[in-house]
């Protein structure tokens, strides 16, 4: 039985604080509250990485460069469905600067889409390797393929962008019998296009397989501990054999888990001529063979009683993950839902593309654009405004108060277009304004079995090390406040250094883990080094242990006040050194994390051109270490959900199954100048659930800017728009049908 | 990549006499190394003209109100002009500002902006073969993907003219110089787009040692007024789905003179010769509506790309309404 410690803790927020006791294992740092007075958390801390990422010092796996480094390419199918007949790589090997070959299928093996690896080759330069591509002698028995999963034989049928056919059968009595007794009902379809990851560093890495029988890797990834893994057990090596960096990532977004077959491939061919391989995709590859969010559709009815009051929800899904044919499902928040008989189904649709994978928050964005576009329509059947109707409905505490304080901050009352599809007031007569809003919901809360080390040395250098990657969320410099403020010295004093599969282990970089998972720990470990520190220093200076603490950049000994750097003088050649570790979540005060996100569109009625003007979100995130990291995170999930809102769509050639806007030029990304006002508000919540209190931030703002922002185009025009992206020529194919139906 | 030679001549007649089959002029370079990335070209040699840029650059304005052009002048160059600073040049100077993004604008030619090869998506890979590049049998886009192709002039490819400069100096009354050997002739800018059946598979009529030496603009297009507009899906850095450049002359309230070019909606940049209909008349919106709407009424867009027509007759609307000043 491990002893255990019981903490009176205050926690929630200012509108709903309540005190709450938890039980922890003896050997956590006490609980930070709602009460604790913290210095550095929740600053504004530079990050501690920026100058070298803006004077392009840092190195990413696409920058690595060393001697005797070979180039792979990989040789990929131009098929959609198939199987490979014969492959003769002869003619490759013998080209010049070609190194090696391997083929990644053999014959009789089935392609399934279009870029499937088929083999892979090393050359002197990356232009020998593309050369050398021509060389392959591949042949396939090809199939007919389904391109797209609308052509799938169990899609459903679309008849002008509506679901017609049956309803599940199973499940849905309650559902049915709570729609009958519903005042009123509503029911209506929504359709996402495939979203890519488009990372800005490609995917891939560079293997060095070695003499003495280990793989150091340098990889653009998001898990280092998961690429070593993969990596091991792909070449039968002991983990220990294998070491990965990941130094600096230039996104991940979920599409980069595992070392890939790319990445596999290139290790293979390393320990085949015994250098480094380097093998990055490129553009079109990462958009057509790393990934994607996939596309789906989605319909719902549901009902409302006399009172607005949501009382049945049924929820019908289709997913297009591609060839894979899984991991196609959408998600939305739950918590209006809590008074309704509900209903929730889902199929998966494959077809001969690239699999789906992991994207920033999976499946949330869809769902909740269809929810909320839902969501809007009942608040209409029940003569209430979409604010009102969602306080009415809505049963987490945070986000009631969220709602109200970013319906105030981005002025709701004047900025919602009392007359849909009508200019307002001094505007001309085809510029239509509207206001949108909608909720994002989380629920991961990190976990254990990581470690961090903190290690103090003589000279006052404080090092903070974990093996995890930053995948340019901020995690070096929330390691660096959190020891610091532990420390009670600046967070520019702190060296971090994350990213090598040496250092302590850490977690992959998905489901908005990093920072709860770590941040507890980092605290911990930095906790127990000063708790070190203090003792060591005691000692020297003969006082009692307990008098000893750290505060202010001093370390403060009895009636003594020493300088940080004085007082770790005394510690000794041997440096302090602690490895924290992460203890269970604690009961806290909420499971999820809640948030809230207001758009302002305007839509050009003659070009069906939408404009988005001014965007706000309300984010809780526990308690926000950084404040700057905290706004950037939630900026720039905006941006990203504002891009899948308006532009960004997998154009895929149906007769052949290539993508046709496999690029930075014609995938429509929204850009600088497409950007409106944005503001980001950040709700802090002591939740309780660890000694910081710290909850993921990653993927929880990036569900609610499609769906605001659909609503704020519905708002402007009088019509919704249930189809993403909404690109000009959906807004005018709208109007036109508005227009033919008045 | 096949190897490629890189040739740095002397003058534009060495430039022009080094030229041949599989040779390729090479301006800023901007289009061109895109299509040998893409492996869509494959020289054996780049000519180089930016060594000379003492014969082919600058913007300069004769006395007589002619202005002349070098092919090598840079888009932004031409926003940023004095030399093309009145009403009537509005046009040009707005469609190479908004073309691209800064950095391509600060190094893209006018020349290599007007001869650049066009954007399908089909035709810009080389995965696929179609009838345009001389590989397969016929259009792609046309049974396939062509939400951003042409809805006017579709012969057997649904390809679109790129180029920003090119509706304006249409407009405009440009003549471009060409030389061949130490041969120069000028011809109307129309002249450089290719009429069926030869725009199966070229895009502009010059030779392979035809040099583009520079653009002349006639001292009448400084007068009057003019206007570029464009619709695009994103602001920041886009390719327009629509375009409009016009001229209009107006004096005494009536339109004296009217020119209309549209862009991004054709193989070639699409002249609209109703526009003489506008003579004589007084401008107002609803003139112009009305012109817009003739004019669209005789497009024919596919299932996808259908909302042009509708953008297209705003942008020439809001063209128009910016050339005569209301
Ligand atoms: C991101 C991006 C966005 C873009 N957006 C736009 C846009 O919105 N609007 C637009 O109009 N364009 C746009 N472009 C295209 C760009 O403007 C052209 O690629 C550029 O103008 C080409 O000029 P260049 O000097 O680089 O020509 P090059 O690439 O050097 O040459 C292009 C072609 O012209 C020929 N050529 C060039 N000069 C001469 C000459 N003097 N005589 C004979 N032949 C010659 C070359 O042989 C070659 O075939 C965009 C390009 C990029 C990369």
């Amino acid at each position: 039985m491990t002893s255990r410690d019981e903490h009176e803790m205050r926690v929630g927020f200012a509108g709903d604080a309540k005190k709450i006791t938890v039980d922890v294992p003896t050997g956590d740092a006490p609980p930070w509250d709602l009460d604790t007075r913290l210095t550095s958390v929740g600053g504004r801390t530079r990050r501690i990485d920026a100058v070298a990422k803006v004077t392009g010092r840092a190195r990413y796996a696409y920058d690595v460069d060393l001697p005797g480094m070979l180039h792979a390419v990989v040789a990929r199918s131009p098929h959609a469905a198939g199987r490979l007949a014969s492959l003769d790589l002869s003619a490759v090997a013998a080209l010049p600067g070609v190194a090696a070959v391997i083929p990644l299928k053999e014959p009789g093996n089935r392609v399934r889409f279009v870029g499937d690896p088929i083999a892979a080759i090393a050359a002197q330069r990356l232009d020998q390797a593309l050369d050398a591509l021509a060389a392959v002698r591949a042949e396939y028995t090809t199939e007919a393929a389904v391109t797209d999963f609308r052509d799938h034989p169990d899609a459903p049928e679309l008849v002008r962008g509506e679901v017609v056919g049956p309803w599940p059968g199973r499940g849905g009595d309650e559902v049915a019998a709570a729609l009958a007794a519903a005042a009123h009902t509503a029911e209506g379809t929504w359709i996402c296009e495939v979203q890519t990851h488009s990372c800005l560093e490609s995917h891939g890495l560079v293997a060095w397989f070695k003499d003495d029988g280990t793989l150091e890797v340098w990889a653009s990834t998001q898990a280092t501990f998961g690429v070593r893994g993969g990596l091991a057990s792909a070449l039968e090596l002991p983990e220990e054999k294998v070491r990965v960096h990941a130094e600096f990532v230039g996104g991940g977004f979920g599409s980069k888990f595992g070392a890939d077959a790319e990445g596999v491939a290139a290790a293979r061919l390393s320990r085949l001529v015994k250098c480094p391989v380097k093998l990055m995709l490129s553009r079109f590859e990462d958009h057509t063979c790393a990934g994607n969010r996939p596309s789906a559709i989605i319909r719902i009815r549901a009902g409302i009683d006399a009172r607005g009051i949501i009382t049945a929800w049924d929820y019908d899904a289709w997913g297009g993950p591609g060839y894979t044919g899984r991991g196609g499902g959408t998600r939305h928040n739950p918590t209006y839902f809590t008074r309704a008989k509900t209903r929730n189904s889902h199929r998966d649709l494959d077809s001969a593309t690239d699999a789906g994978r992991a994207m920033r928050a999976p499946g949330w964005p869809q769902g909740n654009f269809a929810m909320e576009g839902m969501v809007e329509r009942l608040a209409e059947l029940a003569g209430m405004d979409g604010l009102a109707f969602r306080l009415l409905n809505d049963a987490d505490p945070i986000r009631q108060a969220e709602w109200r304080l970013g319906a105030e901050r981005f002025g709701w009352e004047q900025r919602r277009n009392p007359k849909p599809g009508t200019p307002r007031d001094g505007d001309p007569a085809h510029l239509l304004r509207g206001a949108g809003l909608a909720s994002a919901f989380w629920g991961q809360m990190g976990g254990t079995g990581n470690q961090v080390t903190c290690r103090i040395h003589q000279d006052g250098t404080v090092e903070a090390r974990n093996g995890a990657q930053d995948i340019g969320t901020g995690m070096k410099t929330v390691m660096a406040v959190l020891t610091a403020e532990e420390l009670g010295i600046a967070p520019e004093r702190i060296r971090v250094t994350m990213g090598d599969t040496n250092d302590p282990v850490g977690p992959a970089s998905g489901g908005s883990t990093t920072t709860p998972s770590l941040a507890p720990t980092v605290r911990h470990a930095a906790w127990l080094a000063k708790a070190e520190l203090c003792e060591r220093v005691a000692a020297a200076l003969r006082v009692e242990p307990g008098s000893v603490r750290c505060e202010g950049g001093r370390v403060i000994a009895g009636d003594r006040a020493l300088g940080f750097d004085e007082a770790c003088r005394l510690i000794g050649p041997t440096p302090v050194e602690a490895t924290g570790r992460r203890f269970r979540n604690y009961e806290g005060y909420q499971d999820s994390v809640a948030g809230c996100q207001f758009a302002a569109v305007v839509v050009d009625a003659r070009t069906g051109v939408v404009r988005v003007e001014k965007m706000l979100a309300v984010q809780d995130c526990g308690l926000v270490i950084d404040t700057l990291l905290a706004e950037n995170q939630v900026l720039g999930a905006m941006i990203q959900g504002m891009s899948y809102a308006l532009h960004e769509q997998r154009i895929v050639d149906r007769a052949t199954g290539r993508m046709l806007n496999g690029d930075f030029l014609n995938y429509k990304i929204s850009g600088p100048a497409d950007l409106p006002d944005m503001e980001a508000i950040m709700f802090p919540v002591a939740n309780g659930k660890n000694n910081v209190g710290a909850a993921g931030l990653g993927e929880p703002p990036a569900i609610a800017a499609p769906a605001a922002i659909a609503n704020a185009v519905g708002n402007a025009i009088g019509i919704p728009l249930r189809h993403l992206p909404i690109t000009l020529d959906k807004v005018l194919a709208a109007l036109a049908e508005a227009r033919r139906n008045r | 990549m096949n190897p490629f030679e890189l040739r740095n001549p002397d003058s534009v007649a060495a430039a022009s006499g080094a030229a041949g089959p599989a040779r390729v002029f090479k301006a800023a370079g901007i289009d061109l190394l895109d299509r040998l990335k893409e492996r869509i070209d494959d020289p054996d040699a780049l000519v180089n003209l930016l060594p000379l840029g003492a014969e082919l650059g600058g913007i300069g304005r004769s006395d007589d109100g002619t202005i002349r052009l070098g092919a090598l002048v840079t888009l932004q160059q031409i926003a940023d002009s004095d030399a093309l600073a009145a009403p009537g040049l509005r046009a040009l100077r707005e469609a190479c500002g908004e073309a691209a993004t800064p950095q391509v604008r600060s190094r893209a030619t006018l020349g290599g902006n007007l001869l650049q090869r066009n954007r399908c998506w089909y035709f810009r890979s080389a995965a696929f073969q179609c009838a345009h590049d001389g590989k397969g049998d016929r259009c792609l886009a046309w049974h396939g993907e062509n939400r951003y192709h042409a809805i006017f002039g579709v012969v057997d490819c649904l390809r679109v003219h790129p180029s920003n400069a090119a509706p304006p100096l249409m407009v405009l009354g440009a003549e471009v110089e060409v030389q061949r050997g130490e041969a120069r002739r000028r011809q109307p800018i129309a002249a450089l787009f290719p009429d069926s059946p030869a725009a199966a598979t070229a895009e502009h009529t010059l030779g392979a040692d035809d040099v583009l030496i520079a653009v002349h603009l006639p001292a009448a297009a400084a007068r009057g007024g003019s206007a570029y507009r464009e619709s695009r899906e994103k602001q920041s850095f886009d390719w327009a789905t629509t375009a409009a450049a016009v001229h209009l002359g107006v004096e005494g309230g009536r339109i004296t003179s009217a020119s209309i070019c549209l862009g991004a909606v054709a193989p070639n940049p699409w002249p609209v010769d109703d526009a003489q209909s506008l003579v004589g008349e007084a401008p107002s919106r609803e003139l112009f509506e009305q012109l817009a709407r003739r004019v669209f009424r005789r497009a024919t867009p596919t299932e996808q790309n259908r909302y042009k027509v509708e953008v297209g007759q705003a942008i020439l609307v809001d063209a128009l309404l910016a050339a005569a000043g209301l």
